[in-house]
């Protein structure tokens, strides 16, 4: 392995998740004619609460500050697990079942810190969570699976290999699976049409109504945790699209790699754009949108078999 | 005089039976390499085979599980049986028990169906009678009813099922039937039928939640982590590893496979008992691992290696897993009863910080069964899941194809739920605030119940970290029949290195230094004032969300009722009314319960009491058997 190259991931992997973060609330106030917090201010925001003192609610067992090391822990491995293009970090192991479980393990812990404190918010939104991750969680098994189907292995590695090898005739699979990943992510990620994360009221939260009893360093924790985990699901995506353009017209491996930062700068301009223009949805319309990134994960899975010719 | 008694009962009974466990594992790594087989000597006879016994790799496995299992109930007994003084007398207990054990490895290691049925038959009873040991309520008599009828057709179906076998081969050693061929399906149905229903797989599944919340803990771990596993090691026994099966049977096996996983943990998930959240959740465990054994058979009967090899390997290791978490789980809900003296979720939680032992393995078993990586359960379902896959590649059928695919959905739906049910026991149980006084006064079980359920939390994850040993281990034991063996290649041990490395230093990094300084506070409540136990989520309010997603299958209804004068903004009383019910019992069993009784209370007309009619039976039916003859 070149260390340059491990270098140039570890630093890409520390500065994305804030720029991305960033981005997307300086697009988001741009559109709204705010002048909007600066690019950094995600970083500003954790220095902040690393410095400040911490309060738990009495209530509250090892599991509460346990989970929230836990989590960003679960994310740092699985962002180091999986492979960005033809470049596969330390770790290995990047099977699809793998990271959709350990993604899992993160909300299996968030969920239980949230019932922790006993705090009715966190309760509440813990079971929304809960909830959106059943519904979603098929949907990026299948679009996942459906990659893997042509490549013959559910291993990320060797997916990525077969689709920089595939031919034209891949890049409906890839396109296809990408819009069911984009449509997950922004489930997974509490974005816009599910959660709205800029809310007032906790009621109508999920991700940040759970971690409304953490403070200090364990929010910074949390936050940190969002952002790593926002910027390797964004990534997954732009893969797959980049990967259908691979397909159709080749181009260097550098240039992809530089595509695959540019890209994710990219959707996280698209869901700014997203979330200045639509509502969050009732409660109650959620699963009909993640019944969109289902169909995605379908679509994609029957273009596979397809294109197969089995 | 008092004395001695206890001493026999709290250290001499438990410990020989933890000393039979140990020469139980040791005969199971023996029984992994030789092949050991025992014929009774002449006067125990069966009338037409005698009583054979047989050791190797297969039953050693599932002879490792039950004694691993109890070995861990000798150690949580003593200090549960202190909860039931009373209720059980210790000697009708461990005597039972003991017999359910005995009778459960000889389950395992009979050579043919007669020793079978007969140690069978001595398991059904004596764990009926271990259910059936509370008569006083109700509920328990409900329960060992149904059980005991769920024994009663599954015996019924399987000594019908071995009699068929019997007459077409000639032979009652299960070394000498051959299920491959097309005639074999009539019996082949019966026995599936039968271990289906002793199983607990979809639609026979009734019993296990009555069954198991209404048996001592113990016996409900003995029950559901090794019990209902001995159906599927008869499957297993007679199908997988002897010649396979018809195409039918698999399909049959994959599709009860495949509901029961979704049927058991949607329904698992709103229950609020713990031990009845437990029993469907077997349900779910057990149509994962039908799904492995039919996956075993497809493959091998398409003749496709690498999803049979997936299939055994995910089957067998999903059974060493699911044993050893559900017992943990059940051992963690036994010290909860023994604790707190109630199951029931709306009247547990804040138990963390009195019982953190027992939270911490029930954490782990929790986390086990909801397949997360590095514990054990994520390597046997990673293989199901492989198992699958492999399918969507390789079979070239397209039908099959779309189903795995499918299945594989359901699969990650199932996991979700998993999720959802296992977040729920934990946080509702263990986390907040007490619910109930009995709960706020809970204090940590005795030492060696907080032992039996560390050692197997331990077990749990020592088969994680190594999946690809065992992995390795169970495909040698199939090996024969694949040139090629099927092991999950996970790197566990990298994994959870990693993890712990991570976690440590976010740990110094960030939380140790605030520790000192850690203030507390109470949780905020919104300002209406300190925040009591009765504004804390409910197990029924974590769960509504998805059971009304869901309300179809569960029957799901809820009215909510707000009143006072001005109920928009000072309601005085609110009242909130969740309810659902099994459509299976009350559409399905419940009418066909019905229509047994309606038609035996009929039927007993025929039995009158006067001899005239009973001549008269006798006449009709000499002559009916004489026109048969001449006819036939």
């Amino acid at each position: 392995m070149n260390v340059g190259e491990w270098l140039l991931f570890a630093a890409v992997l520390l500065v994305v998740p804030i720029l991305t973060a960033g981005t997307i609330r300086k697009i988001k106030a741009r559109l709204q004619n705010r002048v909007g917090p600066p690019l950094l201010q995600p970083l500003y925001n954790v220095v902040k609460l690393w410095r400040k003192g911490e309060t738990v609610s009495e209530d509250a067992t090892w599991i509460f500050r346990g989970a929230a090391v836990i989590n960003l822990a679960v994310v740092l491995v699985v962002a180091a697990l999986l492979p960005w293009v033809s470049f596969k970090p330390g770790l290995t192991g990047d099977d699809i079942f793998l990271f959709i479980y350990l993604l899992a393990s993160a909300r299996f812990f968030g969920i239980l810190a949230a019932l922790d404190t006993g705090s009715p918010f966190s309760a509440f939104s813990s079971s929304r969570e809960a909830t959106l991750s059943l519904l979603v969680e098929p949907a990026i098994v299948l679009s996942l699976v459906a990659l893997a189907l042509g490549a013959h292995s559910t291993s990320l590695g060797s997916i990525f290999a077969y689709g920089a090898a595939a031919g034209p005739a891949a890049a409906p699979v890839w396109i296809v699976a990408g819009c069911g990943l984009f449509l997950s992510s922004l489930v997974e990620l509490s974005r816009m049409p599910v959660d709205d994360p800029t809310t007032h009221l906790e009621l109508t939260m999920v991700h940040e109504a759970m971690l409304i009893e953490n403070s200090g360093p364990n929010l910074a924790l949390a936050e940190i945790a969002y952002t790593v985990r926002l910027t390797f699901l964004y990534g997954l995506t732009v893969q797959c699209f980049l990967h259908a353009v691979y397909a159709v017209a080749p181009v260097g491996m550098t240039l992809l790699a530089v595509l695959s930062v540019l890209g994710i700068f990219l959707l996280a301009a698209g869901t700014a754009l997203l979330e200045t223009v639509t509502v969050k949805l009732k409660w109650t319309r959620c699963p009909e949108f993640i019944a969109y990134a289902l169909t995605m994960g379908l679509f994609a899975c029957m273009a596979a078999i397809f294109r197969g010719g089995v | 005089m008092l004395k001695y008694r206890n001493i026999i009962i709290l250290i001499l009974v438990p410990g020989l039976l933890a000393l039979l466990s140990c020469f139980g594992v040791a005969a199971a790594f023996c029984g992994w390499s030789h092949v050991a087989g025992w014929t009774a000597p002449p006067p125990v006879y069966l009338g037409v085979c005698p009583v054979q016994m047989r050791l190797d790799s297969l039953a050693a496995i599932f002879l490792l599980l039950l004694s691993l299992v109890s070995f861990s109930v000798s150690l949580f007994s003593p200090g549960y049986l202190e909860h039931l003084r009373g209720r059980v007398s210790p000697g009708f207990y461990w005597l039972t028990v003991y017999l359910f054990i005995a009778s459960m490895a000889a389950v395992v290691l009979a050579a043919n169906a007669l020793t079978f049925l007969l140690f069978w038959e001595v398991m059904s009873l004596s764990s009926a009678a271990l259910v059936a040991f509370d008569m006083t309520s109700t509920q328990a008599q409900k329960a060992a009813l149904i059980y005991l009828g769920a024994t009663r057709i599954a015996t019924a179906l399987l000594a019908a099922g071995f009699l068929w076998a019997h007459q077409l081969f000639d032979s009652w050693a299960f070394a000498g039937w051959n299920f491959g061929g097309p005639e074999t399906l009539g019996p082949s149905v019966l026995i599936v039928l039968g271990f289906a229903v002793k199983a607990g797989l979809w639609p026979f599944h009734i019993w296990l939640p009555y069954a198991h919340p209404t048996a001592p803990s113990p016996v409900s771990a003995l029950m559901s982590g090794v019990m209902i596993k001995i159906a599927l090691y008869g499957i297993l026994r007679l199908f997988a590893f002897q010649s396979g099966a018809s195409l039918e049977i698999a399909l049959l096996i994959l599709f009860l496979g495949t509901v029961s996983a979704v049927w058991g943990v949607l329904f698992a998930l709103v229950q609020r008992d713990l031990k009845r959240l437990l029993a469907y959740s077997s349900v779910e465990n057990v149509g994962l691992i039908a799904l492995g054994i039919g996956l075993y058979l497809y493959g091998h009967h398409c003749g496709l290696e690498s999803i049979a090899a997936a299939g055994a390997v995910a089957a067998l290791f999903h059974s060493l897993n699911h044993g050893l978490f559900k017992s943990l789980l059940f051992l963690g809900a036994g010290a909860i009863d023994a604790s707190v003296h109630t199951r029931d979720l709306s009247h547990l939680g804040g138990l963390g910080r009195a019982m953190p032992w027992t939270l911490l393995y029930f954490v782990t078993g929790s986390a086990a069964i909801t397949a997360l990586p590095p514990l054990n359960g994520f390597a046997s379902k990673w293989l199901i899941y492989q198992g699958l896959f492999q399918v969507a590649v390789d079979s070239g059928n397209l039908v099959h194809v779309g189903l795995a695919i499918a299945v594989i959905g359901i699969l990650a739906v199932v996991g979700g739920l998993a999720l959802a049910c296992f977040t729920k026991a934990v946080g509702i149980a263990f986390l907040g605030r007490a619910r109930s006084r009995a709960a706020s006064e809970a204090r940590e079980c005795a030492p060696p119940m907080v032992l039996a359920q560390g050692l197997l939390a331990v077990l749990c994850l020592c088969l994680g970290m190594g999946s690809p040993w065992v992995g390795r281990l169970l495909s040698e034991l199939v090996s024969g029949q694949f040139s090629q063996p099927f092991v999950p290649e996970l790197p566990m041990v990298n994994l959870a290195l990693a993890l712990l490395l991570v976690a440590g230093c976010l740990y110094v990094a960030a939380l140790a230094r605030t520790e000192r300084s850690l203030k507390k506070y109470c949780s905020w409540e919104c300002g209406y004032g300190r925040l009591n136990a009765r504004m804390q989520a409910t197990g029924e309010s974590f769960a509504q969300p998805i059971a009304s997603l869901l309300r179809p299958v569960l029957q799901y209804r809820m009215r909510a009722e707000i009143s006072g004068r001005d109920r928009r903004h000072f309601p005085e009383q609110v009242k909130a009314e969740a309810g659902m019910q099994s459509l299976l019992e009350s559409r399905v069993y419940g009418p066909l319960i019905a229509a047994v009784r309606w038609l035996s209370a009929h039927m007993a007309r025929l039995q009158a009491g006067s001899i005239h009619f009973y001549l008269l039976y006798l006449l009709v039916a000499v002559v009916s058997l004489l026109v048969a003859g001449v006819v036939l």
